[in-house]
């Protein structure tokens, strides 16, 4: 009600308002709306000029084309194990970290800490050759693990944890390490439940980020039945640059982006406000 | 910590074995402690400390990825001093810098307005939209080019299509040196700007209420509030975006390799780019040690300037 002084007054102003809301959906949207009905028209509706706004003849061919010329349901699996096993790791390793950072006392602790963080700021593609080299002579190149390795633990995931394990009350371990719970126990039964949308959010922030992640897997690995669902497309889209088959490859993205869209819309309620707080307390 | 500090029973308490107990748990937790971090310590020393330093040596020596790094040569700044004289790179250093300067201008700007828009007028469907802006950004970048790509598609490609139905001649999106690399920041506008529009809305909620009730009974309009409560008060938040913009658009690889190859005419290559096409297909490791150095340097001195400008801000 105090917001009330913004509310706009006249039906002129409001109107403006609502029309530039709908603008801002829009240009969004149109793309997406543009990736769905093009995978179900035929090829040869797809080229026609003027591009029609809605498939005349709806056809399920394209989708299953890009099913079975490349191996895509099996790429879908690949991306689930490397995406799945980074974020389950992540996971671990940062409330483990987070816990430790938010609650323990010891020298050179903060100095650890914003040593980890200053990580967050240094893109891939610095540390690229060495990493690629490192991987390679360990003998994992061309494996999941040598895909999974670089990607087990990282900065963000720390940071978040620690913020939020932060908000946990002192008194709350305490009250548990009286009742004798290992420092373990205390984790996962005290502090986990209390800060759940933390983890959520950075469940769904780590298995989005990985399963887009595109310059490490076309990096490291060689074998195209271990190629993630991004590679796969790749391949895909670079099979023919005839213009009959590019709605193939529309086809193609629209199934790839489905698992990524599916978890942001069950999540996003928690998950918006889990990156809008990331932000406020970063 | 609660017990031993109630006055009441703290003498009594201190006379109990608990003290001994205390230490060996002290002992205990910085055992746990260990255990705790050695799996992040491990993970972020081995595979992106270690790989840092080695890309600072190796940017010091001759060194073809496709021989063993033994043999590599130490040829001191020559990597350095090639790397300002061979156009290509110092053009693809250039491309990043106009790319990240046209991503900045653009996005936090649009993404003010925006999170104004979503944030004081209360409209309903809000939320919708802020769930709808931020799609863009859990989608595969791979899967945005292939639209994005159809969608500046001459001839059959709507982006064509509109901007002919208003009367103009489209230009060559891709395919045109002049619009190509502004048409890969529109594309990473697109992509990205639903993440900042929530960065910025959060930061807005933490402006108090009575700034505005105080400003208004002053009798300022909404340009005035904006100017003098919501930007100085949201100052935070902006610098944050700002350096979050930076370093996302200063490492763009995805929409490069598979849209442009750094074409037409080398308008679109950048450092990200370059480095993995002189280490990954002409092998010259000691090169794009080089060039990733530089990158590294240019976020370091981003991250002092930005750094600097929020202290002079605070005072």
């Amino acid at each position: 009600m105090s917001r009330s002084r913004i509310r706009p007054r006249t039906l002129a102003q409001r109107t403006l308002l609502y029309v530039l809301l709908i603008i801002v959906a829009a240009v969004p949207l149109f793309p997406l709306y543009w990736l769905v009905i093009s995978a179900f028209k035929t090829p040869a509706e797809f080229v026609s000029i003027p591009p029609t706004w809605f498939p005349t003849s709806p056809t399920l061919d394209q989708v299953e084309s890009a099913l079975t010329d490349v191996p895509f349901a099996q790429s879908m699996l690949n991306s689930v194990i490397i995406a799945g096993g980074a974020t389950i790791s992540v996971l671990v390793t940062s409330i483990l970290a987070g816990y430790v950072f938010a609650k323990y006392h010891f020298r050179g602790k903060n100095l650890m800490f914003w040593s980890i963080v200053a990580t967050m700021f240094l893109p891939p593609i610095v540390t690229l050759v060495p990493l690629y080299y490192l991987i390679s002579s360990m003998g994992l190149s061309d494996s999941y693990i040598g895909v999974l390795l670089p990607w087990l633990a990282n900065a963000f995931g720390i940071f978040l944890m620690r913020q939020f394990i932060m908000d946990v009350p002192d008194e709350l371990i305490e009250a548990a390490r009286m009742d004798g719970a290992s420092e373990f126990r205390i984790v996962w039964q005290f502090v986990v439940p209390l800060i759940k949308p933390a983890v959520v959010t950075l469940a769904v922030f780590m298995f989005v980020f990985s399963w887009n992640n595109f310059l490490w897997p076309l990096t490291i690995l060689r074998t195209e039945a271990m190629y993630p669902v991004v590679l796969t497309l790749n391949r895909l889209m670079s099979y023919t640059m005839s213009f009959d088959y590019q709605n193939v490859v529309i086809a193609g993205a629209l199934i790839a982006s489905l698992p990524t869209l599916i978890v942001f819309l069950i999540s996003q309620r928690v998950f918006v406000q889990g990156i809008a707080s990331s932000g406020v307390k970063g | 910590m609660n017990v031993t500090s109630t006055p009441t029973v703290g003498g009594s308490v201190r006379s109990l074995p608990r003290p001994r107990r205390r230490r060996t748990d002290r002992a205990h937790r910085g055992i746990t402690a260990a255990i705790f971090l050695s799996p992040t310590l491990l993970v972020i020393g081995l595979f992106t400390v270690v790989p840092m330093i080695m890309t600072i040596v190796i940017s010091f020596h001759r060194w073809s990825m496709f021989t063993p790094i033994t043999d590599m040569d130490f040829v001191g700044f020559d990597n350095y001093a090639r790397l300002l004289n061979d156009s290509a790179r110092v053009q693809a250093i250039a491309n990043t810098g106009v790319y990240v300067l046209l991503s900045v201008l653009i996005t936090v700007p649009l993404a003010f307005l925006i999170a104004m828009l979503l944030y004081f007028p209360r409209l309903r469907g809000r939320n919708v939209v802020r769930v709808i802006l931020f799609a863009t950004y859990v989608i595969p970048t791979i899967a945005i080019v292939i639209i994005w790509s159809n969608i500046y598609a001459p001839g059959y490609g709507p982006l064509s299509a509109m901007v002919q139905a208003i009367g103009l001649t489209p230009p060559g999106w891709l395919s045109d040196p002049q619009w190509a690399l502004l048409s890969l920041v529109i594309f990473n506008v697109w992509q990205m700007l639903g993440y900042y529009v929530i960065l910025l809305v959060a930061g807005l909620t933490q402006i108090p209420e009575e700034l505005y009730e105080a400003a208004k009974v002053d009798g300022a309009g909404i340009v005035r509030q904006t100017w003098s409560i919501t930007l100085p008060m949201l100052s935070g938040s902006l610098v944050f975006v700002v350096l979050m913009t930076i370093i996302n658009s200063i490492q763009v690889f995805d929409p490069i390799y598979l849209l442009t190859q750094g074409g037409p005419a080398g308008s679109t290559n950048v450092v990200s780019f370059e480095i993995q096409r002189s280490a990954f297909q002409y092998g010259q490791a000691g090169d794009a040690s080089a060039l990733a150095v530089s990158l590294f340097m240019l976020i370091v001195l981003v991250g002092v300037v930005l750094n600097a400008i929020l202290k002079v801000r605070k005072r």
